[in-house]
């Protein structure tokens, strides 16, 4: 048989293997977590280190750019087989673990007394311990407060469980009899995997099986280089915020300056914001391809090379550049377990740059958030409290170049599921939902709309319900639009919606009700991608039939006009469409629409003026690093509100200010 | 006088025809090309083709039983009508929300789910039933008709309700039902509380609309087949299988169209359960491998049946077979990507223009050229030479990969028989590990008209202990539709902490399930030779959301309480997932209720064998398999005697497929003229 059939035949056969292991962690796994989120996975590792085939359907999906080698080396050559190896530490394994809730297993695959490969899976468990229930809190500020770190070591030597190790990580959980449960899911995982992968050694032995494993690899990155190689060369920068003014950090920054050049990208994500004393933390150990910074490109290239070897092949071509003591790549014990939303933003930045290269093979914005509404109500029977999900709350996906946007969900979050109301309600009667539906006239206004976000309305009749939303985003800033068309509609939440008791809250965190409060959330819509005025009359008429546009909406920013029956007013229709033409003022639609509060923001705060004030940071100590950029950014803010204009050449000077003011203070 | 059982199977190429003698147990097949456009033609003519070549007067056929896709391809083509809908006021987008989760993973243009009903055809109705059956908001007639009369005005010609909660409390449904009867005569209108009553509104709410929008082409359809069946001279009734494997009358079929959208591939398993049963082999796993798929499914002993089943982008919730898609079919098209490497498949040639061999224009090669090239099929040998394959087309279609790769002719069909089969391989391994079985030790059930063909050769990447091929493979389907029972799947939610369930109440549950199912039966007015029930509840641990399926053991209905059925739960989930928590509270989500009306069979008899069948093979060819080039005997599968045995490399030829036995592989032929491969 030549190399190529055979590359083929076992790239189906390892594929095989981890959907194998990925059925069986997910059938005999036990929390909600595995079923609803798909938090898990499960795949094979080179002896070096690389993912050589990873599940494409099941599961947690980038797990093609985690780094095991940080793992492999704590370990060291103490290795047996037989061995079961445990770890959950982004520190210790240097940025393969990304938060303590995940918790690796992994096992050497020996053939007669060598190791072929490894075989890998981790899942994401109820709770690890912490100081909060669950483990993860937005406010967490480090790591040892957000569960028990578990070191690499073995959890079984030899095919022997160690016990003791196994009780005392237990004893630091709320959870243990779930985490053990699940925890044994991926054993059956890593059983199935071990004699599939001896099975295929007895059938092609270990050469065989050892070339093509390098062989997989090579074949996907010479795919990926391929796709990558069709972008034009060039530097692309995009900046984008996490709004953490929940966590009381105001708007953080995620700058990338892409470089691609002959089939590969350089992601330098200097100017990126430090640290912050929050979990929001990303530890990557700047690691090329990391999996929580490539989602946008990795899901690009599938999109142009849906048959791609899926390996961490597939990664190679993405370096990454990151400085030390930033959000991105932080020093060791920094807290990271909300780090969901960062990775989120990254994704966002990381494509945002990439459009200025391949703007048609690329949605526009999608919600940018995914945030999981829970309700707590005191549980009057049994003492204690009772806790429910009432919605994921995501918003709309973004227009792209083929078709409008997916309404109410995102195409990264393909796998989110929401809850009956049905249900939902026989959980908790307490909780009444008023409304569950599309958001109208959320979605970007573009030749191809995008996706619609949602409304949710209910009201509470307990006292002391707790409502916690975490990672809120996007409330400030809307998804931005592209290619002309318009930003999405950003998020809100009113309290009391139609009441003289009305607020609009903004991003919440934790939010108390009294009985008869009632809140109303609405998320984002997807940005709109290309020219609104091109949209055809006839589909503008069609939404608004449909309500998801309003007739408003349509004359503003379609410029669609509609007769009495609905149908499109074909003269008014052209007039309204010249008008729009001649005011906005632009032949060659803007690559990014922002939109106003985001345009408004940069024209005070320009990238130069972000870079010096990043920079002018970048060498200190982390904890004096935060401070000064903390106390910094408020500086300029203050200048800036004022009306008095900060250049770049300013903020030496101003540092040095802020911090004559710290040592006074430090003095006093 | 003889009497005949007639199953009908309508797929998208062919309609398969089994007709049996209830006497002798002897069965005629056939196969005729299907007409899409009126598929009752097909089966009319058919039915007169059998009567010609066996001399059978379609008046003594006096049971007929069909299969057809009508329903689902109506619904995959989006081919319906115009669906209106009532929903509770505030929840009109439960059909645009789905349940969020899109079908297709890293792919940013993931196509955007349309629903079935456009926007503006969901009005809000404003009322509000409680979790617990309180009514929260009265609903009132005023408002009813209003969005009815919108709805009308506005196009709409079938009507679906749906309101939350109402599988708790179905009266608003009801009354609606009724002012909508009342006002607007002749408006045909399905309620989701008697359609299928469980929790969770977007798929209870799905199961009515699909019902709604499939209805109208399934009446027509019927009645074009019913009035057919009456020209030729058939008096007896006829039946529709079901998504269950069960069947039922045309007239429950045209009431419930939602329930034979999967029908389709089960009644394939219902096939093979037959055959199995034959053979007396409880753990079997099927393979049913046609021109764009091949279909899993597994038996151990019992059938499975799945509850999470997807029709296009639709969830389906009613019980079907448990059968799964695994990927290549004969269609299946082989291509080079840019680096130069083979791959098969996921695109199809399907039906037309099919493999290139079909001539009917294709030009890419397919795994059926494959198999012409590699010499395991010849082409004057597919069914019955009625359809003669062009080898030259196919050689030039597989050249066009030879020269890419630098392979020869027979080395690149070879190399794309082993990737299909390793892309089917990596596709049913996970399927079964999601079962929790491990195949290992099973028999193999190959039909469909390229299963046998390939069998063999997956066969030999798994652990399996046998491959066994039906007499008539390619009709395995019809056979199904012949030998199936009458069954039907009741539903009521609970959704009760176990304590808060008195065993009075579960009790009625039951019993009032088992009266609707004893009803649905008496009104089928079949004659059966027995009747039984079966009752299983969902269950899971409060607090968690993996639900289990538990059947009850056969107790006698007043003896059934709560603390038992809990017991039941708590085995049946330490068996599952290998332990079981007795202390943690357990929840019963839903109640469920099957019945199946057996229906005589015909008794089992050894068949005879064939007296015009030649004495040896027929001829020998080179195939060039796994490697190698080897000279296989090709045999009429008639002239296979019980009590030999042959050793591969083997083609067998007959009607309906061809059957390769690779080298390494030898066959025998049991009492049930089914033919048995082992490892030699």
């Amino acid at each position: 048989m030549d190399d190529g059939t055979r590359l083929e035949i076992l790239l189906n056969r390892f594929q095989a293997i981890v959907d194998e292991m990925a059925q069986t962690v997910s059938r005999t796994a036990h929390t909600v977590f595995v079923k609803e989120t798909q938090d898990y996975g499960s795949v094979l590792v080179s002896r070096e280190g690389e993912v050589f085939a990873a599940p494409r359907r099941y599961g947690v999906l980038m797990m093609i750019g985690m780094p095991m080698e940080g793992a492999l080396a704590a370990i060291g050559e103490d290795v047996a087989e037989g061995d079961i190896f445990i770890s959950n530490d982004p520190d210790a394994t240097k940025g393969m673990a990304t938060h303590l809730s995940d918790v690796y297993l992994w096992t050497p695959v020996h053939v007669d007394g060598r190791i072929l490969c490894w075989a890998w899976t981790f899942i994401h468990v109820s709770d690890i311990g912490g100081r909060v229930p669950g483990s993860i809190a937005p406010s967490s500020h480090e790591i040892y407060q957000e569960g028990i770190r578990i070191t690499p070591q073995k959890l079984y030597r030899a095919g022997e469980l160690n016990r003791p190790l196994l009780d005392m990580i237990l004893a630091n959980c709320r959870t243990p009899d779930q985490n053990w449960g699940d925890m044994k899911a991926c054993l059956a995982g890593l059983a199935t995997a071990r004699r599939r992968v001896l099975d295929l050694a007895g059938q092609y032995g270990f050469d065989t099986i050892d070339r093509t494993v390098d062989a997989a690899l090579d074949y996907a990155e010479t795919q990926a280089r391929r796709v990558i190689g069709r972008a034009p060369d060039g530097v692309y920068r995009y900046t984008d915020y996490i709004e953490a003014d929940m966590a009381g950090l105001g708007l953080v920054r995620i700058h990338v300056s892409m470089t691609v050049e002959g089939g590969g990208m350089l992601l330098d994500f200097t100017g990126t914001a430090p640290q912050v004393r929050a979990a929001l933390n990303i530890p990557t150990y700047g690691h090329d391809g990391h999996w929580m910074l490539i989602t946008g490109l990795v899901n690009w290239i599938c999109t142009q090379e849906p048959n791609i070897a899926y390996n961490a092949g597939l990664v190679r071509p993405m370096k990454v550049r990151i400085p030390k003591g930033t959000i991105l790549n932080p020093e060791p014990g920094a807290a990271c377990g909300a780090r969901y939303s960062t990775s989120h933003k990254v994704c966002d930045v990381t494509v945002g740059a990439l459009a200025q290269a391949v703007p048609m093979e690329l949605p526009a914005t999608d919600s940018g958030q995914g945030s999981i509404l829970l309700v707590s109500v005191p549980d009057f029977e049994n003492g204690g409290h009772k806790v429910s999900v009432i919605q994921p709350i995501v918003g709309g996906a973004g227009g792209r170049p083929v078709d409008d946007g997916v309404d109410g969900t995102m195409v990264i979050l393909n796998f989110l599921r929401n809850i009956p109301t049905e249900i939902f309600e026989n959980e908790m009667p307490e909780v009444l939902i008023r409304h569950y539906g599309l958001r109208n006239d959320s979605g970007g206004p573009g030749r191809y709309r995008g996706g619609a976000g949602i409304e949710i309305e209910f009201e509470t009749s307990s006292p002391y319900t707790s409502i916690t939303s975490r990672c809120m985003e996007r409330y400030i800033f809307g998804p931005p639009g592209r290619l002309g068309g318009h930003m999405g509609a950003p998020g809100y939440t009113i309290l009391n919606p139609g009441t003289d008791r009305e607020r609009d809250l903004g991003k919440i965190d934790v939010l108390e009700l009294a009985p008869g409060d009632a809140l109303r959330i609405g998320t984002q819509g997807g940005g709109g991608f290309g020219d609104p005025l091109e949209r055809p009359a006839g589909k503008v008429a069609d939404d608004v039939a449909n309500g998801i546009v309003s007739p408003r909406g349509a004359r503003e920013h379609y410029g669609v006009a509609l007769n009495a029956d609905g149908s499109v007013d074909d003269r008014a229709t052209g007039a309204l469409r010249a008008g729009i033409r001649v005011a906005r003022g632009w032949s060659e639609p803007p690559l990014h629409g922002l939109g106003p509060a985001r345009e408004a923001h940069d024209a005070l705060w320009t990238d130069r003026l972000e870079d010096a004030i990043v920079a002018a940071t970048a060498d200190l100590p982390v904890p004096l690093r935060q401070f000064l950029h903390e106390r910094l950014m408020t500086e300029v803010g203050i200048r800036l509100d004022a009306g008095r204009p900060v250049e770049p050449g300013d903020i030496p000077t101003l540092l040095d200010r802020v911090r004559a003011v710290g040592a006074a203070q430090a003095a006093e | 006088m003889t009497r005949y059982r007639l199953g009908v199977d309508i797929g998208g190429t062919f309609t398969d025809l089994h007709l049996m003698d209830e006497e002798t147990g002897a069965l005629f097949a056939l196969k005729t090309p299907s007409t899409p456009r009126d598929p009752s033609l097909a089966v009319a003519n058919g039915i007169e083709e059998l009567g010609k070549r066996h001399g059978i007067v379609p008046a003594d056929v006096r049971y007929f039983a069909h299969g057809t896709t009508l329903a689902v391809n109506t619904l995959l083509e989006r081919d319906g009508a115009k669906v209106g809908v009532l929903m509770t006021g505030g929840f009109t987008d439960t059909l645009e929300l789905r349940r969020l989760r899109l079908p297709k993973a890293n792919d940013f243009f993931v196509p955007k789910p349309v629903s079935l009903v456009p926007r503006r055809h969901v009005r809000p109705v404003g009322e509000r039933m409680l979790s617990d059956g309180r009514v929260g908001a009265p609903i009132r007639r005023e408002d009813v008709e209003t969005q009815v009369r919108r709805l009308l005005d506005d196009g709409v010609e079938t009507l679906a309700v749906c309101f939350l909660h109402a599988h708790r409390n179905p009266e608003h449904e009801r009354l609606a039902k009724s002012w909508i009867e009342e006002s607007f005569p002749g408006v045909f209108v399905c309620i989701s509380s008697e359609v299928w009553p469980q929790q969770r509104e977007y798929e209870r709410a799905l199961v009515s609309v699909v019902n709604a929008y499939v209805g109208g082409r399934m009446k027509a359809y019927f009645n074009t087949l019913h009035g057919r069946a009456r020209a030729l001279g058939m008096t007896c009734r006829v039946f529709s299988t079901k998504s269950n494997g069960g069947v039922m009358g045309i007239d429950s079929a045209a009431e419930r169209p939602v329930e034979t959208l999967l029908s389709g591939p089960a009644s394939g398993v219902i096939g093979a359960h037959h055959i199995a049963g034959r053979i007396g082999d409880p753990n079997i796993v099927t393979i049913d491998m046609g021109g764009t798929s091949a279909d899993i499914s597994i038996l151990e002993g019992e059938m499975r049946y799945a509850t999470e089943n997807t029709v296009g982008d639709f969830p389906v919730i009613m019980p079907a077979v448990d059968v799964s898609a695994v990927g290549a079919g004969g269609g299946s098209i082989a291509w080079t990507d840019a680096e130069g490497v083979l791959k098969v498949g996921p695109e199809s040639a399907g039906a037309a223009p099919g493999p290139a061999c079909y001539g009917r224009g294709g030009a890419r090669p397919a795994v059926t050229d494959a198999y012409l090239t590699a010499g395991i099929v010849a082409p004057d040998s597919f069914l019955g030479g009625e359809m003669r394959l062009d080898r030259g087309a196919a050689h030039g279609a597989i050249d066009s990969i030879a020269s890419v790769l630098g392979f020869s002719r027979a080395e690149a069909a070879d190399a794309i028989l082993q990737i299909a089969t390793a892309a089917i391989y990596a596709e049913l391994l996970p399927q079964t590990a999601r079962r929790g079985v491990d195949i290992a030790g099973f028999s193999m059930v190959a039909y469909g008209a390229a299963g046998p063909t390939q069998a063999f050769m997956l066969a030999r990447e798994l652990e399996v202990r046998r491959v066994v091929v039906p007499p008539s493979p390619g009709l395995l389907c019809a056979l199904g539709c012949l030998v199936a029972d009458f069954r039907a799947d009741f539903v009521q939610s609970v959704w009760r902490e176990a304590p808060e369930l008195p065993d009075a109440e579960l009790r009625a549950i039951y019993g009032r399930l088992e009266e609707q199912a004893r009803s649905w039966l008496a009104d089928q007015n079949i004659d059966l030779d027995r009747v039984y029930i079966l009752r299983s509840a969902d269950l899971c641990y409060v607090g968690q959301s993996y639900e289990v399926n538990v059947p009850f053991p056969d107790v006698v209905p007043a003896r059934l309480t709560t603390p038992r059925v809990v017991d039941w739960f708590h085995a049946r989930y330490g068996r599952v997932y290998g332990y079981a928590d007795a202390e943690a509270p357990a929840r019963m989500l839903e109640a469920r209720l099957q019945i199946v009306g057996v229906t005589p069979k015909p008794p089992v008899r050894p068949v005879a064998d064939s007296g015009d069948a030649p004495d040896g093979p027929t001829g020998a060819r080179p195939v060039h398999e796994h490697g190698e080039e080897r000279e296989a005997a090709v045999w009429r599968r008639d002239a296979l005697r019980r009590g030999e045995v042959y050793e591969g490399p083997l083609v067998v030829e007959q009607y309906d497929t061809t059957v390769y036995v690779p080298a390494g592989f030898r066959v025998t032929v049991d009492d049930h003229a089914n033919l048995i491969g082992e490892r030699a």
